[in-house]
C-alpha cells in the first residue's frame, strides 16, 4: 500500500519500564489486524508479545531494541517505532526519537510520572516531538488518572488536557467518556474489538461537562474560530479536534487519553487520537548537512520527486542477513536504485525493499518521503545517511560519545570463542557506543560502552542469541592521560649490533592543546635535518606512544607534538630507526610535561521525594561529586551532580537503601577531568603493580 | 589577564570594594527593573565576582529551570573569558563552578522554611556553605514586610549576604520616600543596597539609588545591552 503523506504517521511509544508499553503495542497490532491473537509479555502461552523479538526481552519482560512495525488503521498508515525504556540505551532512544514524528507517552495510572518518563520526556522536548499521553492500567488497584494528569502538568511541565474520563476505575473499569463527542464508549467482544457508543451515565454527566469545559478552555487558545463558537455556544467536534491538533503540533498542548491495554479498553480511541492529533511527516521540519557546502544546514522537503535523503537508524541481524531500517526524509527509494552512503561515499544497489512487521516482512517495490522501511544486505553502520548519487548531504552527524567503561571477557571454550567474535562484530555495527578490542599485552578481549547495564545486556545477548558463554572481569573505568605544560625533547636512537645499525635523532617539543583534539603533529623541520621520507616515521612513532601513557597505561590525548631538529645517517637511518627515536623522544618529553590522569565524569540526576534530598546530596558528595543544582517541585526533588564514574559503581543499591527505593537515578557521560592527586597516586600504584605481575 | 586583575578591574567593585571594612557579611541587596532589562545578568555577575573571590554562592532561582540558570553562568563566563582574555579559562571555570550551587523552586514550592531546611542539609553535611545567596524571581507583589523580614533574619543568622531581583511593572507608579518603586516600596528599609535599571538610548543605566555602606549611592554604572555585561558609566 502506498501511503499518502497526509495519511501517514511515524510514531514512537515511550514509557517507564512496566507501564505496559509492550502490551499496548500488542493490542494495537491486534486491532489493526497485523496479528490474529494476543500474547502477553510474560505470556503463559510461551509465544510472547510480537514487538519483543529478542529472547532476552522476552525473559526480562523489557524492550531493549527499537523495532519498527507497520500497520494501518482506518485508512491511515502507522509506523510504530518501539523505543527502549531504560536509560543506558539512550543512544537507541535518541535515534528512535529522530526518526519519528510524534509519540505516545504511556504512563501507569498507579505509578504515574516516574523518573524514566521524565528523562524520555526531556529527550522528546529536545527533539521537539509532539506527543499525546495514554494513561494505562486504569483497571489496577489504586488507579487515578486525574492525579497522573496533574503530575504530567507538574513534573513534565506539559499542558496536559483530559480528552476522556473513565467510567468506573480499578476492577470496575467499564469504558470511557469521550469529552469531544460527549459519548460513553464501551469495548465489547472477547478482545474488546467492538466499540459501542452510548449515552453518558447520569452519574458522570456533571463531571464530564466540567472536564469538557476545561478542554474547551485549553483548546480555544489555539483557535479563534473555536473561541468565538464557544461564546456563541456552538462549538463543533471538528473545531475542537482541529484546535487540539494545532496545540499538540506546536508542543503547547498535550491531549490525555486513558484505558487499560490489558483489559482491552481505550486502545482504539488512542489509535484514533494518533491519526487525529499527531503530525504527518509534512508537519515536521527536518534538516541535513550539506557536505559540499561546509556542512551548511539545509531544510528537507518531503517531496517524493526530490533527490533521495534517508537515514539508516537501526541494524538487525535477521535470518537472511543484515536488515537495515531506514527512514526516508526526501525523495523516493526504489528497488534496483543505486544509492550512496554519504559517510564513505560507497555506492550500493537496493536489492530487496521490505516493510517490517516485527519479525515478519512484506516485499515492496518503492517507498517515498516520510516512510520507514527496511533494506536487505546493505553493509553500513547505524546512523549512516543514504542519498541519491547526485547529492552529498548527511543527516546531521549524531554525536557519538566515547565509551567510559570497559571490562574483559573470556570465552569458556573454542565454540564460544567463535560465536563471541560473531556477536561482537554484529553489536559494534548496531551500536556505535559499544566497542571492542583485544588487549595485546594480556590477550584479553575488552568490551567497552556507556554504563554497567549497557555491557551487561550485551553479555546476556551473546549468551542467548549467539550461545557464547563468557567469563566476565571487573568493570574498569576508561582513564586517559594528558600533559599540562610544554616540554622539549631531544633524543637520539642508536643501535650498533653488527650488520646495518639504526640511527635517528629527533628534537622538538610537545604542548597541551585546549581544543578538543586528541593529537596534532607539527613538522617544523627546515633544511632537511630529518630527511623528508622519515618525517612520517616520526609521526607514526609518536602515535604509537599515544596508545599507552606511562602513568596508568591509558591513552594519551590533547597533545601537540612538534619536531624542529634532528639528525640522520646515510646508511643506518630507516623508517624503524626514526619511529623508535620518536618513541624515545616522546618518553623523554612526556616526563617533563607534567602528565596527569583524566577520568570520565558523569552527569548524574537523582529524582525522588524531597524528604530524601539531604541524604541524596550527602551520598553524591561522598562520591567526590559536585552538586550542580537542585530542582524542587511540590514534594519531588531532582538533584543534578557531576560525579566521577569510578565512584558510581553499585550506586543503585546504595540509593535504594538510602531512600527506601523511592528515588531513581540516571547517568550520562559529561566530560573528562583531571583526577585528584590522592586518587591519581593510587591508580599509578595499581598500574605499576600490574605491570610487574605480567 | 590573570584572575586577580579581573577581580580588581570589575566595575562592580563600586558595590564591593576589596579593602572595605564596613561591609557586614549579611548585607541585603536588591536589583529592580522591568522585564527583560537584565536583572538576572547582574545577579549572575555579582555571583561570579564573589565566586572569583573564592566565596561560595547559592543561586536560588524561583520559577525558572536549572538549565536556564546554568546557561546564564556559562554565557557570562564566556564574555568575561573572551573579553578580558583570561588565562587558563578552562581551569578558572572549573574552579569557579565548584563555588556555585543552583537551587530551583517552582513558585509555589518556595518558602523560607523550605529554603532553610535545604540550606541546613547542605551546611550540616558539610556539602556546601554559602557566603552569598542570590535569589532570582522572588515575587515581591505577593510578599509582605514580614516575609521579607523573615528571609533577612534567616540570612543574618546564617551570616550570608543576600541579593534579590524584583520585577517592576510599568503601570505601578507607587514609590517609597527613598525613591524605591513598587512592588518593593514598603520593604525598602530592609535593603542596604538598591539598584534600579533604567533603559537609555544605547545602554541600560544601573542607578544605585541606595547604598548604606560604601557610599556607592548616586554612582552610575552601565549595562551593555548586547552582552548584558556591566561597565563603568
Amino acid at each position: 500500500m502506498k501511503a499518502n503523506l497526509e495519511n501517514l504517521r511515524n510514531i514512537g511509544i515511550s514509557a517507564h519500564i512496566d507501564s505496559g508499553k509492550t502490551t499496548l503495542t500488542e493490542r494495537i497490532l491486534f486491532y489493526t489486524q497485523r496479528i490474529h491473537a494476543i500474547h502477553e509479555v510474560r505470556g503463559k502461552d510461551g509465544v510472547g508479545a510480537k514487538m519483543d523479538s529478542m529472547e532476552l526481552e522476552k525473559e526480562r519482560g523489557i524492550t531493549i531494541q527499537s523495532a519498527a512495525t507497520y500497520c494501518s488503521w482506518k485508512g491511515y498508515a502507522i509506523n510504530i517505532i518501539d523505543t527502549p525504556g531504560h536509560v543506558d540505551f539512550t543512544i537507541e532512544v535518541e535515534r528512535a526519537l529522530r526518526v519519528l514524528d510524534g509519540a505516545v507517552l504511556i504512563l501507569c495510572s498507579v505509578g504515574g510520572v516516574q523518573s524514566q518518563s521524565i528523562t524520555v520526556n526531556r529527550q522528546m522536548t529536545r527533539y521537539k516531538v509532539p506527543r499525546i499521553v495514554f494513561i494505562n492500567k486504569c483497571d489496577r488497584t489504586g488507579a487515578n488518572p486525574y492525579r497522573v494528569a496533574q503530575q504530567v502538568r507538574d513534573k513534565l511541565d506539559l499542558n496536559a488536557v483530559l480528552m476522556q474520563i473513565p467510567i468506573g476505575l480499578e476492577g470496575d473499569l467499564k469504558g470511557i467518556v469521550d469529552l469531544v463527542a460527549m459519548k460513553a464508549l464501551y469495548f465489547e467482544g472477547a478482545n474488546g474489538e467492538v466499540v459501542k457508543e452510548a449515552e453518558i451515565p447520569a452519574e458522570l454527566q456533571e463531571e464530564a461537562e466540567a472536564k469538557r469545559e476545561e478542554l474547551l478552555d485549553a483548546a480555544s487558545m489555539f483557535s479563534e474560530e473555536l473561541m468565538e463558537a464557544i461564546l456563541e455556544g456552538t462549538p463543533t467536534e471538528e473545531m475542537i479536534r482541529k484546535a487540539v491538533r494545532t496545540g499538540t503540533l506546536s508542543l503547547e498542548l498535550v491531549p490525555v487519553f486513558m484505558g487499560s491495554a490489558y483489559k482491552n479498553k481505550g486502545v482504539q480511541t488512542m489509535l484514533d487520537a494518533v491519526t487525529e492529533y499527531l503530525p504527518t511527516p509534512k508537519d515536521i521540519k527536518n534538516t541535513a548537512l550539506d557536505l559540499k557546502n561546509d556542512e551548511k544546514e539545509i531544510t528537507l522537503t518531503p517531496d517524493p520527486a526530490a533527490p533521495l535523503i534517508s537515514l539508516a537508524f537501526k541494524l538487525e541481524d535477521g535470518r537472511y542477513g543484515q536488515l537495515t531500517y531506514i527512514r526516508i526524509y526526501q525523495g523516493t527509494l526504489r528497488k534496483g536504485d543505486t544509492i550512496v552512503n554519504s559517510r564513505d561515499g560507497k555506492k550500493v544497489k537496493v536489492g530487496r525493499l521490505v516493510r517490517m512487521h516485527s519479525d515478519e516482512m512484506e516485499d515492496i517495490e518503492e517507498a517515498s518521503a516520510g516512510d520507514i522501511v527496511a533494506l536487505f544486505g546493505i553493509d553500513c553502520a547505524s546512523g549512516d545517511t543514504f542519498t541519491s548519487p547526485e547529492i552529498s548531504v548527511s543527516m546531521s552527524s549524531m554525536h557519538v560519545p566515547e565509551p567510559v567503561i570497559s571490562l574483559a571477557i573470556l570465552p569458556v571454550d573454542n565454540k564460544a570463542q567463535v560465536n563471541m567474535s560473531k556477536a561482537l562484530n554484529r553489536f559494534t555495527k548496531e551500536d556505535p557506543t559499544f566497542r571492542t578490542y583485544v588487549d595485546h599485552e594480556t590477550n584479553e578481549t575488552i568490551i567497552s560502552g556507556m554504563g554497567e547495564l549497557h555491557l551487561e545486556v550485551y553479555i546476556e545477548r551473546m549468551k542467548r542469541e549467539y550461545k557464547a558463554e563468557v567469563q566476565v572481569g571487573q568493570p574498569q573505568v576508561a582513564y586517559r592521560e594528558t600533559i599540562t605544560q610544554r616540554a622539549e625533547f631531544n633524543y637520539t636512537h642508536k643501535k650498533q649490533t653488527g650488520g646495518s645499525g639504526q640511527f635517528g635523532r629527533v628534537a622538538g617539543f610537545m604542548e597541551p592543546m585546549t581544543e578538543e583534539v586528541e593529537y596534532e603533529f607539527v613538522d617544523q623541520i627546515v633544511g632537511g635535518a630529518i630527511p623528508r621520507e622519515f618525517i612520517s616515521s616520526c609521526d607514526k612513532g609518536f602515535q604509537k606512544s599515544l596508545v599507552k601513557g606511562s602513568l596508568a597505561g591509558a591513552p594519551v590525548t590533547g597533545v601537540r607534538v612538534a619536531i624542529n631538529d634532528g639528525a640522520s645517517h646515510a646508511v643506518d637511518s630507516s623508517d624503524v630507526a626514526f619511529q623508535l627515536a620518536a618513541i624515545g623522544a616522546f618518553k623523554e618529553g612526556y616526563q617533563k610535561a607534567k602528565p596527569v590522569i583524566l577520568e570520565p565524569i558523569m552527569k548524574v540526576a537523582v529524582e525522588g521525594p524531597s524528604e530524601f534530598q539531604g541524604a541524596v546530596m550527602g551520598s553524591l558528595n561522598q562520591r567526590r561529586g559536585i552538586i550542580v543544582g537542585t530542582v524542587e517541585e511540590a514534594n519531588y526533588t531532582s538533584v543534578e551532580a557531576e560525579v566521577p564514574l569510578s565512584e558510581m559503581f553499585g550506586y543503585s543499591t546504595v540509593l535504594r537503601s538510602l531512600t527506601q527505593g523511592k528515588a531513581e537515578f540516571t547517568m550520562e557521560f559529561a566530560t573528562y577531568k583531571q583526577v585528584p592527586k590522592s586518587v591519581s597516586e593510587e591508580i599509578i600504584k595499581k598500574f605499576q603493580e600490574e605491570k610487574q605481575k605480567s | 589577564m590573570q584572575k586577580e586583575e579581573l577581580i580588581k578591574k570589575n566595575p562592580l567593585r563600586v558595590l564591593n570594594p576589596l579593602d572595605s571594612e564596613s561591609l557586614p557579611d549579611h548585607r541585603m541587596g536588591l536589583i529592580m527593573a522591568r522585564a527583560g532589562l537584565g536583572k538576572t545578568a547582574i545577579l549572575v555577575q555579582i555571583a561570579m565576582d564573589s565566586m572569583l573571590r573564592s566565596q561560595k554562592v547559592l543561586h536560588v532561582s524561583i520559577g525558572e529551570g536549572l538549565e536556564k540558570a546554568k546557561a546564564w553562568y556559562e554565557d557570562i563566563f564566556k564574555y568575561i573569558a573572551e573579553g578580558f582574555q583570561l588565562d587558563n579559562a578552562t581551569e578558572v571555570e572549573d574552579e569557579l563552578m565548584r563555588n556555585r550551587m543552583i537551587m530551583t523552586f517552582k513558585e509555589s514550592a518556595f518558602s523560607r522554611p523550605k529554603l532553610e531546611e535545604r540550606l541546613n542539609d547542605l551546611v550540616y553535611q558539610n556539602i556546601f556553605r554559602p557566603d552569598i545567596l542570590v535569589i532570582d524571581g522572588y515575587d515581591f507583589t505577593e510578599a509582605d514586610y514580614d516575609s521579607v523580614m523573615d528571609l533577612k533574619e534567616m540570612m543574618a543568622a546564617m551570616n550570608v549576604q543576600g541579593w534579590f531581583s524584583a520585577l517592576r511593572h510599568r503601570e505601578d507608579e507607587r514609590k517609597s520616600a527613598a525613591g524605591v518603586p513598587a512592588p518593593c516600596h514598603e520593604v525598602d528599609g530592609l535593603f542596604d543596597t538598591v539598584i534600579i535599571l533604567q533603559p537609555e538610548k544605547n545602554s541600560i543605566l544601573l542607578n544605585i539609588i541606595k547604598d548604606e555602606y560604601d557610599g556607592a549611592a548616586g554612582k552610575i554604572l552601565n549595562l551593555d545591552p548586547s552582552t548584558m555585561m556591566v561597565k563603568e558609566g
